[in-house]
């Protein structure tokens, strides 16, 4: 009987969990969807138009790949233990390389969590 | 007393007892040194084969200069065992050296102790033990090689080589199957190939294959084996599944199997971890739920950094008896809370229940472990 009641509560602890985290989930999209987008900023001298594209595009591209390093950072790093905070730049090189052996991560993983860690 | 040291060995978790295997050396044993030298030999060939290959790829796209690093942890974890109270003070310091573009040396020592109260005697008492548990050299050969010699924390299952240290660990004791597998001091000695690659768009793969020779020089014992492990990780899922295998070359050259399975839903931050082990000295499994309160809508600034951790496991013992396990079927049910102070900071509390045929008893756990890095050298200039 004692196993019968802590497995009950365990079930509903983590059902409540659930869905009260699925309610976060579902309050945060709907708030970030609903953010306004960043009004441009007046009174700046206009850029070239070729230059204006080649820096969007590099600010794309940088953005972009920001944002592929921390997704592997979280789902690589976090999948044995708390994602650390960032270190200096020469610390994280050494750190990516012991988790490279260690965790056996890929080196596609490496380089962009590398990136990521150091920028 | 052998079941008294098979039961300590289990109920203080952190305190790894390391046994001469002296007496049971098989009459076919080679001298560890010759072993030694064939293994680094052989390592030396396996480096310079598959060295070619990889010099005509770039090396690793590392743009920032690694530094050496002291780094590791330390904890002082006390535990309540059937009643009777243990403190267990444990400073686990890692050194890495980074050499080159493709080297690195590392190493990690533990110096722990289980101090218990002892008849007539006031206070607690206990011995430092020191152990070195792995000193290795790895060459990241290519994207999907890397050769390790030296001594290496044996890749059986997860927990041994990826959830030991005490800042990782959702609950500071072992999980009862551990030693399973993994030798008789948690080590290898010999040399080991491994790696990890993108195998398909969808999912990962990561391997280790070793070879081990036997070592009976204590503390830095390891036994006669070869072995392998295999793991497939989806990343899209955050599912990793895997499995071990290992064949002993000395005594009675038996087999042991185990499987092992992670996954983290990539909407909720729970972590949920698995394992099964199988040999001659006994077979088991664990299951283990943590939950970091992140996303409970009250009190998000306590509560973002508490996690509620659960773990169920069940040993059943072989037919052979080994020092390192339980003597007896076993089934232990624990859960506990974790709070993380800063990164690095964690304080932990757990209450487990064991059931056994030698009799019922409560494990009370409360710890706080600290991970620390200092460089040994310019962190930031390069």
């Amino acid at each position: 009987m004692k196993w019968r009641y802590i497995l009950l509560c365990m079930v509903g602890v983590t059902a409540g969990l659930t869905f009260s985290a699925i309610a976060q989930e579902r309050a945060n999209s709907t708030a970030s969807s609903s953010a306004e987008a960043p009004a441009p900023t007046q009174g700046m001298p206009a850029a070239p138009p070729s230059a204006m594209a080649k820096s969007a595009a590099d600010g794309a591209e940088n953005g972009a790949q920001r944002l592929e390093g921390e997704k592997r950072f979280r789902t690589n790093c976090g999948r044995c233990h708390q994602t650390p905070h960032k270190f200096p730049p020469r610390v994280m090189a050494t750190a990516i390389r012991h988790m490279r052996v260690r965790a056996m991560i890929t080196d596609e993983d490496m380089r962009l969590i590398l990136r990521y860690m150091t920028q | 007393m052998p079941d008294v040291q098979a039961a300590t060995a289990n109920l203080i978790p952190r305190l790894r007892i390391c046994h001469g295997r002296g007496g049971s050396l098989p009459h076919r044993s080679t001298p560890p040194f010759l072993l030694c030298g064939s293994a680094v030999l052989l390592a030396v060939l396996l480096s310079i084969l598959f060295a070619f290959p990889a010099g005509a790829q770039a090396p690793p796209n590392e743009e920032v200069k690694p530094v050496p690093l002291l780094t590791g942890s330390t904890g002082f974890i006390t535990t309540f065992d059937g009643g009777e109270p243990h403190l267990h003070p444990i400073v686990t310091p890692l050194v890495l050296v980074p050499i080159g573009g493709r080297w690195i040396f590392e190493t990690r020592a533990t110096f722990e102790t289980d101090m218990v109260q002892l008849p007539g005697r006031s206070a607690f008492h206990g011995t430092v033990a020191k152990e070195f548990e792995y000193v290795q050299l790895d060459f990241i050969a290519n994207p999907y090689i890397t050769v390790t010699v030296g001594r290496f924390l044996t890749p059986f299952g997860i927990f041994n080589e990826r959830l030991y240290p005490v800042w990782i660990r959702n609950l500071q004791s072992d999980p009862l199957i551990l030693p399973i597998g993994i030798g008789p001091s948690n080590a290898s000695t010999g040399v080991m190939l491994r790696g990890g690659f993108r195998a398909d768009p969808k999912f990962n793969i990561n391997y280790a294959v070793y070879f081990s020779v036997l070592s009976t020089a204590s503390p830095v014992n390891s036994d006669r084996f070869a072995g392998g492990r295999l793991g497939i990780f989806v990343p899209a899922a955050r599912l990793e599944i895997g499995g071990s295998f290992q064949h002993g070359l000395q005594d009675e050259r038996s087999n042991a199997f185990g499987f092992h399975a992670l996954w983290q839903p990539p909407i909720l931050p729970l972590d949920i971890r698995s394992e099964y082990a199988r040999s001659i000295v006994g077979r088991g499994y664990w299951v283990e739920a943590a939950y970091r309160l992140s996303q409970v809508p009250f009190l998000q600034n306590e509560l973002r950094r508490a996690q509620v951790v659960a773990r169920m496991q069940q040993f059943f013992a072989g037919e052979n008896a080994s020092d390192a396990l339980l003597p007896m079927n076993t089934k232990q049910f624990e859960f506990g809370l974790n709070y993380y102070f800063i990164d690095g900071l964690k304080a932990s509390s757990s209450y487990g229940r064991q059931f056994s045929t030698d009799g019922n008893k409560n494990v009370w756990t409360m710890s706080l472990t600290y991970r620390f890095v200092v460089p040994l050298g310019h962190a930031r200039s390069e």
